[in-house]
């Protein structure tokens, strides 16, 4: 088991999605549900979490990932004890199994990069097994073939709803005891039958004794069994249990019956009356396969059906539709030509045809358009999944008590959005827990409840996703912030003595800062809000606070949905189209209205009471072609963070939604410019980085 | 200098070639037809500022975004207007889709191994590294362009010190 070898699993490429996306997703419901698990479990959360690890034992011993298998197989031995109430999920415990599952995540990675990460999973299968001090169970050595779990093992046999007794001796034994027959059938769609019937016989074995399977169960160990699967089964269960217990199994439905063994031949499930359809994932369309037919198959997730889809996919028809929206533009275009010609030719018949369908054209493509946006979105709560676990760690390491509630779950944004979002947001909880939440001694001081409360909510308001990030600790105090950003030279002392709360909380997002009085790890040296706004704002979005001393802090992250397009102030300088973020922008007005004078050598605007740094735009951006306009010129005001410029353009084209479009690798990370977008007219403008312009450029004035 | 010299310095010979053969200035140029994507006619391209000199800008290619190079001024060539035959070559390289501005497109072209010189016989200019071989045809010569080497490489500074401007 050394770092850097070469592994190989029993897998095509095929199988390595589909198992990766449901190790991921048994992976990611571990996590939040081993946090709710501490103190008071209740008893289908514990089923929930035992299936889960129950599902990753199975695929992964499929596989022949043997680390994988055998770690599962000690967290489920331990959940079982749990699920039976023979050991309880303290902390220790709970410890424990996240430890394992960050392991397993580990291991998982192993599948995709098909080398050895060195981990050794085998300390933790110790730490797992030894809590259980000496209870029936019996932990056998981890399975050590690739086929699966020994044959020995003596898994409890409880199931969800009734304590069933049975001991699996190894043997065949029928001799008058009662036994259930039943036929499995695994949904012809399943694009891993051997995988689903494995996991049908690891049910089976908890369920009670199986006296006869077909195919074999060295067969099935292997996964290789195919869409039938037939077992004899001694068990206390009845029909009604083994069926819920069997069906909540992906592509399985089961009937009972007496009849004789028939031969295991593949034949199509019969439609199940009480279960909706299930499907097999969606992956992306091969030609070699023949079996992949025209409806995408869809997979049931909690109750409603969905499909995956590729994000390549996604994209692609972004684009497509994208060139659809330019050609129905150059078609009104061309219509508003002809309509001239055609009204003098009398076909008046025709122009209102063509006007008619370039009308509808219109509209189909603008819906279209909403439609694939709104397929790209997806519901905040992957991100905020996270957030229990990141809150208990840092709660621990901080020795505070901190309860988490989160709210909006559901709210939707790109995909784009969503994967920056996560980090400032963990960010942003890790300092509201370890500065903002008072130790448990404080609060009860203060006469607050010991333990603390951190609330995150999400919601959206017109073309912005909000989150809000509350805490009920002691506030940020403005006192000490005034100080400190004096000591360390940020603000001079006059800036910090006439500045208000308001403008004294925006300190805190200053480089350099941090006010914990021991820099504990967890937050670190006071660069994180500084970045945190940074990269926000580089997304086009805002971040503000509150806070009232005693009481608590808010944090509110804005963001736009999509990142895909973004609102702009369409510009022309020197011969060229650029977009400006809409967000960035504070004002743009004539510049012969505009109040501009030389102070010290620059050029200044005078604007709502303040100076802003006038700077030419095509300048600024480095274009030094020979400057083509003549006449009135225009002065947009852009800000970033609390700096703000004044640019001086050519022309102002009007506000417009631009689909973002990257410059390429080859040309890399321009300066001052984040990406092109195609016009109308199908050439191409370029869209403004306004937070690094902004830098650039503004004065280096205190914060006013 | 005797032929015998000349065979056992030059190495063993190339393999046959199928290139796309186009025309910068007065010569001959080739590129290996797996890079060629397509050739289009010339169309509006967007200057991006600050940008060196060979850089034309970006331009729409049915949808992407693709950024242009003028290979005239990017091997040294003196510039010239650009006519009817002026082509936009439009290639995959290592950094995505580049478009290649070149005076015209002539032709395909399968070259047999033995008619392919490798550039260290021929004296070169250091910056010619993207001339990976010349051609010797009836009627002409041809040189055997490597993309890789001809387009910037991730050090290489694409914009200009001027670019830099200085905040007051």
């Amino acid at each position: 088991m050394s770092r850097g070898t070469p592994l190989t699993f029993e897998l095509d490429d095929d199988d390595l999605k589909l198992f990766l996306e449901e190790a991921e997703e048994q992976l990611e419901l571990l996590d939040t549900a081993l946090v709710e698990l501490e103190g008071e479990p209740d008893p289908e959360l514990l089923q929930r979490i035992f299936r889960a690890a129950h599902t990753l034992k199975g695929s992964s011993a499929t596989i022949g990932h043997r680390k994988m298998a055998s770690l599962t197989h000690a967290m489920e031995t331990v959940l079982d004890a749990v699920r039976q109430n023979r050991l309880a999920p303290d902390r220790e415990v709970v410890d424990a199994l996240l430890s394992a599952l960050d392991a397993l995540r580990v291991l998982a990675e192993e599948v995709v990069t098909r080398v050895d990460s060195g981990l050794d999973p085998t300390p933790l299968e110790r730490v797992l097994l030894d809590l259980l001090e000496d209870d029936g169970a019996e932990e056998e050595a981890p399975p050590a073939a690739a086929a699966g779990p020994s044959e020995a093992e003596s898994a409890a046999p409880a199931d969800a709803t009734a304590a069933a007794e049975s001991s699996d001796s190894g043997t065949e034994d029928a001799g008058g005891q009662p036994s259930v027959y039943l036929r499995v059938r695994i949904d012809p769609q399943c694009q891993l039958p051997g995988i689903r019937c494995f996991q049908v016989l690891q049910e089976l074995d908890t369920q009670g004794k199986v006296v006869s399977l077909t195919p074999p169960r060295e067969v099935v160990e292997a996964g290789g069994a195919e869409f039938t699967l037939e077992a004899r089964l001694v068990t206390t269960a009845n029909e009604e249990q083994l069926r819920t217990a069997l069906q909540s199994i992906p592509d399985v439905s089961v009937e009972f019956g007496q009849s004789a063994s028939e031969p295991a031949a593949e034949s199509p499930a019969p439609a199940e009356p009480e279960q909706k359809p299930r499907l097999a994932l969606v992956k992306n369309e091969r030609e070699t396969k023949p079996q992949q037919t025209k409806a995408q198959p869809a997979r049931k997730t909690q109750g409603s059906q969905s499909v995956r889809i590729d994000v390549e996919r996604l994209d692609g028809l972004m684009n497509l539709v994208g060139e659809l929206v330019i050609d129905r533009t150059r078609l009104q275009q061309i219509k508003d030509a002809l309509a001239d010609v055609l009204k003098d030719a009398h076909l008046t018949e025709l122009t209102e045809n063509l006007e008619e369908t370039t009308s509808h054209l219109a509209r189909i493509t603008d819906e279209l358009q909403q439609e694939i946006m709104r397929s790209r979105m997806l519901p905040v709560r992957s991100v905020l999944t996270r957030l229990p676990r990141v809150v208990r760690d840092v709660a621990a390491k901080c020795g505070k008590k901190v309860e988490l509630v989160t709210a909006g779950e559901e709210t939707e944004l790109d995909r784009s959005v969503i994967e920056e979002l996560s980090d400032p947001l963990v960010h942003i909880l890790r300092n509201a827990v370890d500065h903002g939440i008072e130790s448990p001694e404080e609060r009860r001081a203060a006469g607050k409840p010991e333990t603390g409360t951190v609330t995150v909510t999400a919601w959206n308001q017109e073309t912005y996703i909000y989150l809000s990030i509350k805490d009920d600790g002691r506030g940020i105090d403005t006192k000490k912030l005034r100080k400190k950003v004096v000591e360390r030279g940020l603000v001079s002392p006059e800036a910090a003595e006439a500045a208000s709360e308001e403008q004294v909380l925006r300190y805190i997002f200053l480089p350099g800062l941090s006010t914990a009085e021991t820099v504990s790890d967890v937050s670190g040296r006071g660069v994180g809000m500084d970045i945190v706004r940074t990269n926000i704002e580089r997304l086009n979005g805002h971040v503000t606070v509150h806070s009232t001393p005693g009481q608590g802090s808010e944090f509110i992250i804005q963001l736009p949905l999509t990142l895909a397009t973004t609102k702009a102030l369409m510009v022309v300088a020197n011969g060229t189209v650029y977009a400006i973020p809409l967000v960035s922008v504070t004002e743009a007005l004539a510049a012969s209205t505009a109040d501009i004078q030389r102070v010290g050598g620059r050029q200044m605007l005078r604007l709502r009471g303040k100076l802003l740094p006038v700077a030419d735009l095509a300048e600024a951006l480095g274009d030094r072609r020979e400057r083509t306009h003549d006449g009135p010129r225009f002065v947009v005001a852009a800000r970033h963070g609390e700096r703000e410029v004044a640019f001086l353009v050519d022309r102002l084209l009007g506000e417009q939604d631009v689909v973002v479009k990257t410059l390429g690798d080859l040309l890399g990370t321009r300066k001052g410019l984040t990406g092109a977008t195609i016009l109308g007219d199908g050439t191409l403008g370029l869209i403004i980085d306004t937070p690094s312009l902004v830098s650039e450029h503004a004065a280096t004035l205190a914060i006013a | 200098m005797s032929t015998r010299n000349d065979a056992q310095e030059a190495p063993q010979a190339a393999k046959e070639e199928h290139v796309v053969v186009f025309r910068l200035g007065d010569e001959y140029y080739a590129l290996d037809i797996q890079t060629v994507q397509e050739i289009v006619r010339m169309q509006a391209i967007t200057a991006i500022p600050g940008t060196d000199d060979w850089v034309e800008g970006i331009t729409n290619l049915r949808g992407r975004v693709v950024p242009v190079i003028d290979l005239r001024k990017r091997c040294g060539i003196p510039a010239r207007e650009h006519t009817g035959e002026t082509r936009i070559v439009v290639v995959t390289s290592e950094q995505g889709m580049v478009g290649l501005i070149v005076d015209a497109v002539s032709e395909v072209l399968r070259i047999p191994g033995e008619l392919i010189e490798p550039p260290s016989a021929i004296v070169t200019a250091p910056e010619n590294g993207y001339i990976r071989g010349i051609a010797k045809l009836e009627q002409r010569l041809v040189s055997l362009m490597d993309l890789e080497g001809v387009l910037p490489s991730e050090d290489h500074e694409m914009y200009s010190a001027e670019s830099e401007v200085q905040a007051a």
